[in-house]
């Protein structure tokens, strides 16, 4: 999680312990939740894909418009997300350190939360404004 | 205190390339890939929901021989990412470690993976 600089008497020394214990629990858990959850997603993203590809507006206002198909689906979006930035988080953490990895890090929140706000909003608009 | 200088890890040209390496290369490629791919639905939910002239520009993006290229590959991205996931699942209760089982598993990602999306996109691209 938050990096460490591991000094050569960390590395020496055998009681040393790298990392946050509780963070990196919580990491490990949430990436299986969301994981599994994203099944479902993927099913769901299935069904839509296939029912409205290349499909006009009318007819994505009347699948994505049905409160029971847009409202699921933004709230699954937004699991994706969380998925995607904890990964991105094992990725950025794997090649970078120090400042860079804390503005990468940021980069990788901001991505995360403008698709999850642009998907959410988009579907929103479709469940209640049509 | 001393410490003893330790060994320099050998980069990727070092090994010889085994499945298992491989998957798990793959596995966070195509997560990277799927992160990047996000913005491919949401910017056709955004389309869909700001007006028919720009959903018309994503559908003739999407519906080029290129946009066609890059969904079918985002497909297998996708499934091999949610197979190798569920590989992960079946690796947390401490099944398919041993050598052998987890060549076979790193195999039966692959070849399932290209299973799935070759079915998907023949019922319901190609032959739809």
């Amino acid at each position: 999680m938050r990096d460490t600089v591991i000094t050569r008497d960390m590395v020496a020394n055998p009681k040393t312990k790298y990392g946050n214990a509780r963070a990196s629990t919580r990491h490990f858990i949430t990436q299986r939740v969301t994981g599994a959850i994203n099944i479902a997603f993927l099913i769901f993203l299935l069904f839509v894909v296939v029912r409205l590809a290349g499909q006009d507006r009318p007819d994505m206002v009347s699948v994505l418009g049905n409160a029971w198909i847009g409202l699921p689906l933004a709230a699954l979006l937004v699991v994706v997300t969380v998925h995607m930035r904890n990964g991105m988080r094992d990725t950025l953490e794997d090649y970078f350190a120090g400042r860079i990895y804390r503005l990468l890090m940021l980069l990788n929140t901001l991505f995360c939360i403008l698709v999850a706000v642009a998907g959410v909003a988009a579907l929103l608009k479709l469940v209640f404004w049509g | 205190m001393t410490v003893r200088s330790r060994p320099l890890s050998p980069h990727l040209q070092i090994y010889r390339w085994t499945i298992t390496m491989t998957m798990s290369i793959v596995h966070r490629a195509t997560g990277i890939a799927n992160y990047a791919g996000t913005v491919l639905l949401v910017a056709w939910l955004v389309a869909a929901a700001s007006g028919q002239e720009a959903l018309n520009v994503v559908n003739a993006i999407y519906g080029s021989w290129f946009g066609q290229l890059v969904l079918f590959g985002f497909t297998w991205s996708l499934i091999h990412h949610m197979l190798g996931g569920i590989r992960h699942f079946i690796w947390d209760f401490i099944i398919g470690m041993e050598p052998g089982q987890r060549e076979a598993l790193a195999w039966a990602n692959l070849i399932a993976s290209i299973v799935l999306t070759l079915l998907v996109w023949t019922v319901f691209v190609w032959m739809a």
